[in-house]
């Protein structure tokens, strides 16, 4: 009897719990398919008819260019960054060589350094490069993420034998064939827990476009979203039509691949 | 004729790891000493920099009552976000842990938060608190629950209460995922040990459980902190989001301005003063620093 009150008591937790983690998304739903004048009358529970109206409303600015923008600099910086961390992951897991113990504590203290004490100097430099105002700002910044080249270095330490290395070396491999040919199949599920992480983050940043753009043709999702109260100012319809947008078509990429990307996003925890 | 570039075998490593270092020097290092630099002089951007020593550090540590206040409101939000969440997610993760079925389920679910990005959370809770056409306001009135619409945003602890609901709703499927990894981890044996022994379900769960994850909990309560210290895009998204009118720093009397809010409005924002800022985020490090060598300390002092 007892275990059973217990059972009921945990199911309706866990419940409550999943609708208010699901709430603010579906109520961002049922709101882009409202009227806006319609939005006040009552509370909106249930969907209504206005989606495309919206939707119109929202397409009708530079709402695609953006969504462009932030695929550009996502895709960039998680290619260039999964490139850069697998190299030096290779090179600190699997060589001896003098000042390799320099190179790893460096990697290690880079980890502790919050971006944001770079910013003003980060900023600066871009300015001087002429690129404020461009996407490359938003791409540099992660082109050597400290936790990517950790991460993979662990990963490499343990995922890749060191005699398929060396018989790959005895049969006349050299080492950029190493690399290509060993290395990268072998370590496909660190390489996807670091593209996720830093997809996310480089999707997510916020502060650093916030200070290095202003052309709103250059705009990334996270801009877009703390302007839409002057872009779309009373139409609050197509406020949340376009923060939905933002939003869900991640969640559902997430939904579909939840396994390997919980994994992913917790692999760097567990670790720790 | 192509001439054929002989790389001696020892320079690989270093040809290798090249990408990742030159890149973070130009990029990250780099910045961070000019940022630095710039901490030790007075500088609006436009006019000549002047050398002022550590003037900047000694005057937002004994002067600047603002930065303070950014500190305290941190720790206050995070002094009851990170138990809650933690508490929640480790109660979430256990229930879970003991169901056959839905794992997966409610896990992916409550992991959405935790993707979402965090200028929409802001944004979307500005509209949830909002006083005329706010989610709450009208669900509340309409129940009975409040007699008339409540200034939610406008109010010191309410501004805070809200703040902390952020934390908390972003963070929970996580902590609980983490929590669910580090229980899969314990042997089944400790369990059964423990059941043998007559324990009952709430002491394996506090006697057994908990302990066996502390290393984790110290984990997830330390990076929530430093999580905290670096807070800005939500805050800030809430009174820049839903309703465009009134732009405030740091919420009413200041009550949500974080480190980094404060930092912005010091370099970009209100001021422009670029050595001033820099100094507050140099402050900012060393307290993360300091957390960071807690951190560390207690794993090497475990791993003992």
């Amino acid at each position: 009897m007892r275990t059973k009150v217990g059972k009921v008591l945990a199911a309706t937790y866990l419940g409550i719990v999943t609708i208010v983690s699901i709430f603010p998304f579906y109520m961002v739903v049922i709101m882009s398919t409202y009227y806006t004048n319609d939005l006040y009358k009552g509370l909106p529970i249930l969907p209504s008819n206005y989606f495309l109206t919206n939707l119109q409303t929202v397409l009708d600015t530079n709402f695609i260019r953006v969504y462009a923008n932030s695929l550009f600099v996502s895709i960039t910086a998680t290619t260039l960054s999964c490139l850069t961390s697998a190299l030096i992951g290779f090179s600190l897991a699997k060589y001896q060589f003098k000042g390799r113990n320099v190179i790893y504590a460096f990697v290690l203290s880079t980890m502790m350094i919050p971006t944001q004490v770079s910013l003003i100097g980060y900023v600066l430099e871009m300015k001087s490069f002429g690129l404020i105002n461009t996407l490359w700002p938003l791409i540099l910044t992660f082109v050597a993420t400290p936790f990517a080249a950790f991460f993979m270095t662990q990963f490499i330490k343990s995922a890749v034998p060191d005699e398929i290395i060396e018989s790959a070396r005895i049969d006349g491999c050299s080492e950029p064939e190493i690399f290509i040919k060993i290395i990268f199949p072998f370590i496909k599920p660190g390489t996807v827990t670091v593209a996720i992480l830093v997809f996310l983050w480089s999707w997510n940043n916020y502060l650093l476009p916030l200070v290095s753009i202003n052309d709103n043709s250059r705009y990334t999702i996270p801009l877009l979203i703390s302007t839409l109260s002057s872009e779309f100012t009373t139409d609050f319809a197509a406020q949340m039509t376009a923060v939905g947008f933002a939003v869900i078509p991640i969640i559902i990429l997430f939904a579909i691949g939840s396994k390997t990307f919980i994994e992913g996003l917790t692999a760097g925890a567990i670790k720790g | 004729m192509p001439v054929k570039l002989k790389i001696s075998k020892k320079m690989w490593p270093f040809i290798f790891a090249a990408p990742f270092v030159i890149s973070y020097i130009l990029f990250n290092l780099y910045p961070v000493i000019y940022s630095f630099i710039l901490s030790l002089n007075s500088w609006n951007g436009i006019s000549e920099k002047e050398f002022v020593g550590f003037a900047n550090y000694t005057k937002i540590l004994t002067r600047d009552v603002l930065f303070r206040k950014a500190v305290f409101n941190t720790f206050m939000i995070m002094f009851i976000a990170t138990p809650t969440a933690i508490f929640g997610g480790l109660t979430l993760a256990y229930f879970l842990f003991n169901m056959r079925k839905g794992k997966q389920f409610f896990q992916t679910i409550n992991f959405f938060p935790y993707i979402t990005t965090p200028v929409a959370i802001g944004f979307i809770f500005s509209y949830l608190f909002d006083y005329s056409g706010g989610y709450v306001n009208q669900l509340m009135t309409s129940l009975g629950l409040l007699n008339e619409k409540y200034y939610w945003l406008e109010h010191v602890w309410s501004a805070r209460g809200i703040v902390m609901l952020m934390i908390i709703w972003r963070n929970l499927g996580y902590y609980m995922t983490i929590y669910l990894s580090g229980m899969t981890a314990i042997p089944s044996e400790v369990y059964e040990a423990a059941r043998i022994d007559g324990a009952s379900k709430i002491q394996i769960f506090s006697k057994v459980t908990v302990p066996l994850l502390e290393n984790t909990t110290i984990f997830l309560a330390l990076t929530s902190v430093i999580g905290g210290l670096q807070l800005f895009d939500e805050p800030y998204q809430l009174y820049t989001g839903w309703t465009a009118g009134y732009v405030n720093v740091g919420g009413p009397k200041y009550s949500v301005l974080t480190v980094i809010w404060k930092f912005y409005d010091d370099s970009f924002k209100s001021n422009s003063m670029l050595g001033y800022g820099a100094a507050v985020s140099f402050l900012l490090f060393l307290i993360i620093f300091a957390i960071s060598l807690l951190q560390l300390k207690y794993i090497s002092k475990k791993a003992r």
